[in-house]
């Protein structure tokens, strides 16, 4: 009797569980579709900015721009790690912490060779945050902001900051790690250095050239002023489209993170389904011989 | 004789119309495109983007980016692109509020404050002109 019950109220919470994990899969779908979708349309922007830059690449204008040119000596490094504000994502957070801090251990530890005199640390996201507050990690900045549809607006405040003190020169190198996406089945952990920049307009437009580039254009200002303009936008897009990129990832992360939970739980119901049907059988047959037994006794 | 015009931000394609005539703010003026002009690229500056064609004409706010003409197809790459209607009086004044009280002790802070400033007179010279 008392083993029925316990099994029953096993498989009762495990159906609940169950009944977690599927909708959350479910929700994630459904936004991973719109991060995707996002992702998607932002892509125009990227494609129609290289093509801008090709052209005036094509007039001979010298690309020159403070962005571009690494500072002499790197004193002051910026490590910025995106992980995600909610876990139940499978190995997402984990595989990106472990990045970062091995990274960072990299930059920081004395007998390192490639150690910077100042490395600060900038994660956004709750996991990630709680992770290195864990390992007594001092961070310098910290975003929660950036749920499954990070903002351009939001993302250019942060651009905003880096490029004014990559310029004054109160920063040498900008360092991210993120989850790259890829394709539906493969995003990695990427690790990039997005100041100095180290070219603008980078992208792959499949787009065969229209026209020739001898088209003559008219430039105003200039082209050497518009690609100085350029460089910072192309900057701003590349950080915006790490961000976008990492939140398709968590989605698709915890997509198959929660599809493998239910399926899980399926087969536990299962068995315990089957010890529980056993277990009754067991305590039926033992009433049973009980009974006659008794009878038995009587006559 | 309609050109095309399309404005895209870095979150999505916003616009995607024909248009007979389109002014657009470029950094130093305001500037009018019509049927076959010249090949161009210029750097955007603050202000009211107009397009016109046979029907109707909408007005949107840009700030800050790049126009590409080429061919009859006006590009927009712009951080920046809200509907006039969307701006109120109060979201402008606000604006100009926020730019005004911005700290002006350094030539950085002082420019970035200016173009606050600027940013906030186009949003306000945009309501003023919904309401004639």
């Amino acid at each position: 009797m008392a083993k029925t019950k316990i099994l029953n109220k096993r498989r009762n919470s495990i159906r609940s569980i169950r009944k977690i994990t599927r909708t959350m899969e479910l929700i994630s779908t459904a936004s991973y579709r719109r991060a995707m979708e996002r992702a998607v349309s932002s892509g125009a922007y990227t494609k129609r900015l290289t093509k801008m830059v090709r052209h005036l690449a094509a007039t001979g204008a010298e690309i020159s721009h403070p962005l571009l040119i690494p500072h002499p000596t790197e004193e002051k490094v910026a490590l910025l790690v995106l992980t995600s504000n909610r876990g139940l994502c499978g190995g997402y957070n984990s595989s990106l912490v472990r990045a970062a801090q091995a990274r960072w251990h990299e930059l920081s530890d004395k007998d390192s060779s490639i150690k910077v005199p100042q490395v600060e640390l900038q994660v956004s996201g709750k996991r990630g945050i709680s992770f290195f507050t864990f390992r007594k990690i001092l961070m310098a900045a910290t975003y929660t902001q950036f749920e499954d549809k990070p903002t351009w607006a939001e993302v250019e405040e942060i651009a905003e900051q880096f490029l004014e003190r990559y310029l004054t020169g109160d920063l040498d190198r900008l360092e991210i790690v993120y989850m790259k996406f890829e394709s539906l089945s493969k995003q990695t952990v990427a690790h990039e250095i997005l100041l100095p920049l180290s070219e603008i307009g980078s992208g792959d437009s499949d787009e065969p050239e229209k026209h020739s580039t001898e088209t003559m254009y008219d430039f105003i200002p200039s082209a050497e002023s518009i690609l100085s303009e350029v460089v910072p936008a192309s900057f701003k897009m590349k950080l915006f489209n790490c961000f976008l990129d990492s939140a398709v990832s968590e989605q698709i992360a915890r997509m198959v993170a929660m599809k493998a939970a239910t399926e899980n739980a399926d087969s536990m119901i299962k068995t315990l389904t089957m010890a529980v049907n056993r277990a009754r059988q067991g305590q039926i047959t033992g009433e049973l011989t009980e009974l006659i037994g008794g009878v038995e006794a009587l006559k | 004789m309609e050109m095309k015009c399309i404005v895209v931000t870095p979150e999505r394609t916003i616009l995607d119309k024909p248009a007979t005539f389109v002014s657009l703010p470029l950094f130093d003026g305001e500037i009018g495109i019509a049927w076959n002009h010249s090949p161009l690229i210029g750097r955007l500056g603050t202000g009211e983007l107009c397009i016109k064609n046979e029907q109707q004409s909408e007005s949107y706010f840009i700030s800050q980016g790049f126009v590409e003409v080429y061919q009859n197809v006006i590009t927009l790459l712009t951080g920046h692109a809200i509907p006039a209607s969307e701006i109120t009086q109060d979201s402008a004044d606000a604006a100009r509020h926020a730019a005004e009280i911005k700290p002006k002790n350094s030539l950085v802070e002082v420019e970035l404050r200016n173009a606050a400033l600027l940013k906030a007179q186009a949003m306000q010279r945009i309501v003023k002109k919904g309401k004639k």
